[in-house]
């Protein structure tokens, strides 16, 4: 008899108490970001979609290498010895770029946001933006086209499309 | 007790079902026959000095001719490895035990009546290497679909090229 | 009464379920309300890291790992970055050790929030979920500052972690410890000591301890079942040693030993002992570099390795073999979730169907881990 009174006291109190908790916190200010109408800002090291500086890459292939997913495709052709060799930036060390780079496309359909190519590139002309809202209706058009430079003439054939 | 002292324990009472200690790089291990190894286990589990009382992980290994072995040998005919690493709460202690099964016949017996919780690990391996786990009470396919063809972790495994006619992607 | 004619039926608790944590399928024979038998079918998550592992390098398999437990990613690279380590005999920095170790603990806090949230939503109550959300999401900003990724991060490299903290950074971990303490009394009172919960979980699922043993459950699991065992303190790696803390363990005190409030009250408890832990680490952290100098191309020596941790749903392994080249050649993922999705055939059965989506949100599984 004493026992069941106990429990139904237990109920009674514990059930008060965190309805009581409940209303405390109900009037305190809300915590919800409504997105899209408020976007939060993000921080500098947010790791988003990737971008590159095409001027000042040296076709290294550190980060093709790198790439778990091999989303990184790119394509190099030597320059000849008598062929003028350009520099990158000067932030980025005026290294000299001994290759052609006719194709850098990154697959974001298989890229997988790790960060793994930011590393080794030795000009840091590889980073990581802030943007994360660029979905797109077809597959093709989440391959990005980096490259400027076209196939030299005699060179080399260029690779299949597919 | 550490690996060394297990072993001379065990070379007193198997004898030449025993094959080696393997003194590898980072964690040394037993190599033992796989025809004895029910008995082995149930060695391990009840002797008061081992007591090991559970078996943390089981896996399969799938070797090649060119492939080298933990222990520096290359192998010459293409083989399976199913590793068992044990660990005993009450003396806290641990040992790593390998047995080698040929491709022609990879059967061996199941450990599942000495720890419960091997039934999984065991229809694990079958489904990824092929091995028969016998005495195992439920040995299906357990992370492939039921009707998968090929075992995946074989180094030369090929995926099927249709499933239900669904392409599967490579 | 004339004879009812009476069979079985068999209901499937199928891949699509809001209770099950993920695509888990519970094939369950009941009689009326009570259920006789289950059968558990897995492998709907099922990506096979092992074998991509095989054709990539040693640092590449690090996102594929965060996403085997991807509720507590953190812990995965910090296991899987140590048994490489081992493997190599590599030295990691004493600042890049106690970062490990912060970063660690805050994520064992974030998945146990999310595993006491969301079993108070299988039990029935949405409000502890909302608060243990809002709590997870300060987690998630703090990770968010340091790696630049919420949910899987990629954040500890072989040798160290991929990126320092600055001071900025720790004055908000520890504005965060200050912030949580008083949010975990609010969770006590509202679900902890609630006498329905008590009711829906005390006497349910009771595991004993020598079937937690033969099926290899480990981590809150087998704590809750009145074990005292805690990788962290009874075979500590990294530099736990260095911290005072308690491993809480199950006792029996609102039921039985081993049944759903214990486990339940475990993971409370270890949030609690995680802030200790943090405090601690933030307050002696020392300076110096956060990443050992390693060659670009990690090639280990030949051998293998195992390296087990505690990771919050329990003892999660690596096991690693290396033939000397650039890529492993066999890397075994030992994950606590399969061996706890395991024993649910024999423990379900005998309770009622509310019953068995308590027992299954008890074991708090992930099915990335179970599936890999």
């Amino acid at each position: 008899m004493r026992a069941s009174v106990h429990q139904v006291t237990q109920t009674f109190s514990t059930i008060f108490k965190g309805m009581m908790m409940t209303l405390k916190i109900a009037m305190q200010p809300k915590c919800t970001l409504e997105y899209p109408d408020v976007k939060k800002s993000l921080p500098e090291r947010t790791r988003g979609r990737l971008f590159n500086v095409i001027e000042d890459c040296i076709g290294c292939l550190l980060c093709a290498k790198a790439c778990p997913t091999d989303c990184i495709r790119i394509d190099i052709v030597k320059r000849e010895k008598d062929e003028p060799t350009p520099r990158t930036s000067v932030e980025s060390g005026e290294k000299p770029i001994r290759f052609w780079i006719p194709q850098f496309d990154i697959d974001f359909n298989l890229c997988c946001w790790c960060g793994l190519c930011t590393d080794p590139c030795p000009t840091h002309c590889l980073t990581m933006t802030k943007e994360y809202e660029f979905s797109a209706f077809k597959k093709e058009d989440l391959v990005y086209h980096f490259a400027k430079d076209s196939y030299p003439i005699q060179k080399k054939t260029p690779p299949p499309t597919n | 007790m550490d690996t060394n002292q297990i072993h001379s324990r065990l070379e007193k009472k198997f004898g030449s079902a025993i094959i080696a200690l393997e003194e590898v790089k980072a964690d040394p291990y037993i190599e033992v026959s796989a025809d004895k190894i029910f008995d082995i286990c149930k060695y391990l589990h009840e002797d008061s000095e081992l007591l090991f009382d559970s078996l943390v992980c089981l896996s399969g290994v799938h070797y090649l001719p060119t492939h080298k072995r933990a222990n520096g040998v290359v192998v010459e005919k293409p083989l399976f490895e199913i590793v068992y690493h044990f660990f005993s709460y009450s003396h806290k202690h641990k040992l790593t035990m390998k047995a080698v099964v040929s491709l022609d016949d990879p059967k061996i017996q199941s450990v599942e009546k000495i720890w419960k919780g091997a039934q999984w690990l065991e229809r694990e391996t079958y489904d990824m290497f092929g091995i028969k786990f016998i005495g195992n009470s439920d040995l299906r396919r357990i992370l492939c679909p039921d009707d998968w063809e090929g075992w995946p972790l074989k180094k030369d495994y090929v995926t099927q090229e249709m499933y239900k006619h669904m392409r599967v992607p490579m | 009464m004339s004879a009812l004619k009476t069979e079985e039926l068999i209901i499937n608790m199928g891949p699509q379920h809001p209770s099950t944590h993920g695509v888990l399928r519970l094939e369950v024979t009941t009689d009326g309300e009570v259920i006789s038998f289950v059968r558990t079918h897995i492998g709907y998550l099922h990506r096979c890291f092992e074998k991509h592992a095989e054709n990539v390098d040693y640092m590449g398999v690090m996102p594929f790992v965060d996403r085997m437990d991807y509720v507590a990613s953190m812990y995965n690279d910090f296991i899987y970055a140590m048994a490489v380590e081992k493997l190599m005999e590599i030295q990691v920095p004493e600042r890049a050790q106690y970062i490990r170790v912060i970063m660690g603990e805050l994520q064992r806090i974030a998945s146990h929030l999310l595993a006491v949230g969301t079993y108070g939503l299988d039990v029935g109550t949405f409000t502890p979920f909302m608060w243990c959300f809002r709590d997870r999401e300060k987690i998630l900003d703090i990770f968010e500052m340091v790696c630049g990724a919420r949910l899987l991060y990629n954040y500890m490299y072989i040798g160290g972690v991929s990126k320092d903290l600055t001071i900025g950074m720790i004055e908000k971990i520890k504005e965060f410890c200050d912030y949580l303490g008083p949010k975990i009394d609010e969770l006590d009172t509202v679900l902890t000591y609630n006498q329905i919960f008590i009711d829906r979980t005390a006497n349910v699922g009771v595991i004993p301890l020598d079937t937690a043993v033969q099926y290899a459950l480990t981590g809150p699991n087998l704590r809750g079942s009145g074990k005292k065992w805690d990788l962290r303190k009874d075979e500590t790696y990294s530099i736990y040693d260095r911290f005072e803390f308690d491993v809480p363990v199950g006792t029996g005190v609102q039921g039985s030993v081993g049944d759903c409030w214990d486990r339940y009250w475990v993971r409370v408890q270890e949030m609690r002992e995680s802030l200790k832990i943090i405090k601690q680490a933030v307050n002696s952290i020392p300076e110096g570099i956060f990443r050992a100098d390693l060659p670009r191309v990690l090639k280990p020596p030949v051998g293998e390795v195992y390296v087990r941790g505690e990771a919050p749903r329990g003892e999660l392994g690596f096991y690693i073999i290396s033939d000397g080249s650039p890529k492993p050649f066999r890397v075994k993922g030992r994950s606590p979730c399969f061996s706890a999705v395991s024993v649910l055939s024999e423990i379900i059965p005998g309770n009622p169907m509310a019953d068995a989506v308590a027992i299954l949100g008890s074991i708090d599984i992930v099915l990335g881990e179970v599936d890999r």
